[in-house]
């Protein structure tokens, strides 16, 4: 029994079917939100699958997440920004539980993998992700109010 | 290894996510709204690939999905929306 | 005539149905530790001291495929570029500048040179880990266009000289022809990865050309993904039909 894997399965399912809910349903606000979570949902689940198959290189795939995920919300919130009907709404309860699972995760694979330039990288994905989230929710809450047609 | 259902069962929860997100893509009337499905279905289809030990598509997957595709696709819907207007203006 | 014609296509489905069960038949069982191909492949990648097989495969022993998908690129890059061009009844418009929340733009600017790093780290160590020309050259491109998110276009439009970029595409796809053509002139077949040596295993200079393919390749999915995003933005943000009476 692999605990890592089992651990990453319940991020992935729990977080990827909770995103998917939010992301199909609801007014368009709620749908960004929820875009918006799934970076902090699979990419936890995309470090832990690392750790539990052994194999260290599959870490680039959580940094290109952590990196380019936050991105892509940026993307939604600038150019859904004109939209007349969208209103600016947050869920700042949701995105800090978000950051404490990216969070909880790093730490865990910071302890399990000791000091090193494993570790260093551990943490840079870990200040990306919650960075970008954090950033991302606060571009959704009404980060480009001054932008008109550009 | 011992214990290798739990490897299976982490393929299953990636296909059944990829699948229902991919059909939510396609029931979607509203592009904008696709595309956030789409994005969606892009990040949990690398972990598909990654789960099924091919990290070097879903590289490819989660670098093109997860920021290019929709800036893409809302570029092109502002186009036809700002279209829309003008010819709504002149009119 | 449309019924011989449903008939054809029922005779070619099942023909291809019938080819497709017999193949299936025939696959190794999933997940499986063991495959034919994939043995030999691991063995030429481990021979030419490539750490990443996929690597090996993509631009050591199919690298002709790999210049056929480049082209393919760079030809549907070639393309938008046509059809997206201003045409005589439109004119560009300049965007009012933007405003964007402080902790937005920060990041963006904080994000954009880290993300960029990332790709040319992606590009470098194609040959070691998951990754390659392709991927670090969408993220690099990705990287560049932060700045419009975070500030706005006129920014972005300052730091990216689209000419530049429309070179780079086409030296980039002639350089990988000119690596193919170099093996050949040293005497073996187009592509072939003798030129070189190998190096180290699992370094940074290891698995001979594959390092410089996988940084032509990068060039040019960068630029192409640069030029192809230039084109989009100009024609969502700046060009405007003119209003006909």
């Amino acid at each position: 029994m692999n605990g890592w894997i089992l651990a990453a399965g319940i991020v992935l399912g729990g977080g990827g079917a909770a995103a998917l809910w939010g992301v199909t349903t609801g007014p368009p606000a709620r749908r960004v939100i929820a875009q918006n979570l799934t970076t902090s949902a699979v990419c936890p689940a995309l470090l832990l699958f690392a750790q539990g198959y052994g194999r260290p290189a599959y870490v680039d795939l959580a940094l290109l997440l952590a990196l380019l995920g936050p991105v892509g919300t940026l993307v939604f919130a600038r150019l859904l920004s004109g939209e007349p009907e969208r209103e600016r709404t947050s869920a700042w309860g949701l995105t800090w539980a978000a950051a404490a699972l990216g969070a909880a995760v790093v730490v865990a694979l910071c302890v399990a993998g000791g000091p090193g330039r494993a570790m260093v990288k551990l943490l840079a994905i870990g200040v990306l992700l919650i960075g970008g989230n954090l950033i991302a929710s606060r571009a959704l809450a009404g980060g480009f109010q001054g932008v008109r047609g550009g | 290894m011992g214990g290798g259902d739990v490897y299976d069962a982490v393929i299953v929860v990636a296909l059944l996510l990829v699948a229902a997100s991919a059909t939510a893509a396609v029931v979607q009337r509203d592009p904008a709204r696709q595309a956030l499905v789409l994005s969606f279905s892009g990040v949990v289809l690398a972990t598909l690939f990654t789960v099924l030990q091919a990290p070097d598509v879903g590289l490819s997957q989660l670098a093109v999905g997860s920021a290019l595709t929709p800036l893409l696709i809302m570029l092109s819907v502002r186009k036809i929306r700002r279209r829309g207007r003008s010819k709504e203006d002149t009119r | 005539m449309n019924r011989l014609r449903l008939w054809l296509l029922a005779l070619g489905g099942a023909g291809l149905a019938a080819l497709l069960v017999a193949a299936c038949l025939d696959l190794p069982g999933f997940g499986g530790r063991r495959h034919p191909y994939g043995d030999r492949a691991v063995h030429a990648s481990l021979a030419r001291h490539t750490a990443n097989t996929i690597a090996s495969v993509n631009f050591d022993q199919r690298a002709y495929d790999t210049l056929g998908e480049m082209s393919i690129l760079f030809a549907a890059v070639l393309g938008c570029a046509v059809l997206l061009r201003q045409a005589r009844d439109e004119h560009r418009a300049r965007p009012r500048p933007a405003e964007v929340a402080r902790p937005v733009r920060r990041y963006a600017l904080l994000a954009l040179p880290v993300a960029l790093v990332t790709g040319l780290y992606v590009i470098a160590h194609g040959q070691l880990s998951p990754g390659g020309g392709f991927q670090g050259g969408v993220v690099a491109a990705t990287a560049l266009h932060l700045l419009y998110l975070g500030a706005d276009y006129s920014a972005l439009e300052r730091v990216r000289p689209l000419g530049v970029h429309e070179i780079s595409d086409a030296v980039a796809v002639c350089a990988y022809v000119v690596l193919g053509l170099a093996s050949v002139l040293a005497g073996t077949a187009f592509l072939a990865n003798t030129l070189l040596p190998y190096g180290t295993f699992n370094t940074l200079s290891s698995g001979g050309s594959v390092p410089l393919l996988n940084a032509a390749v990068g060039m040019e999915v960068a630029s192409a993904v640069v030029v192809l995003l230039a084109h989009f933005i100009d024609q969502a943000v700046e060009i405007e039909e003119e209003h006909r009476s």
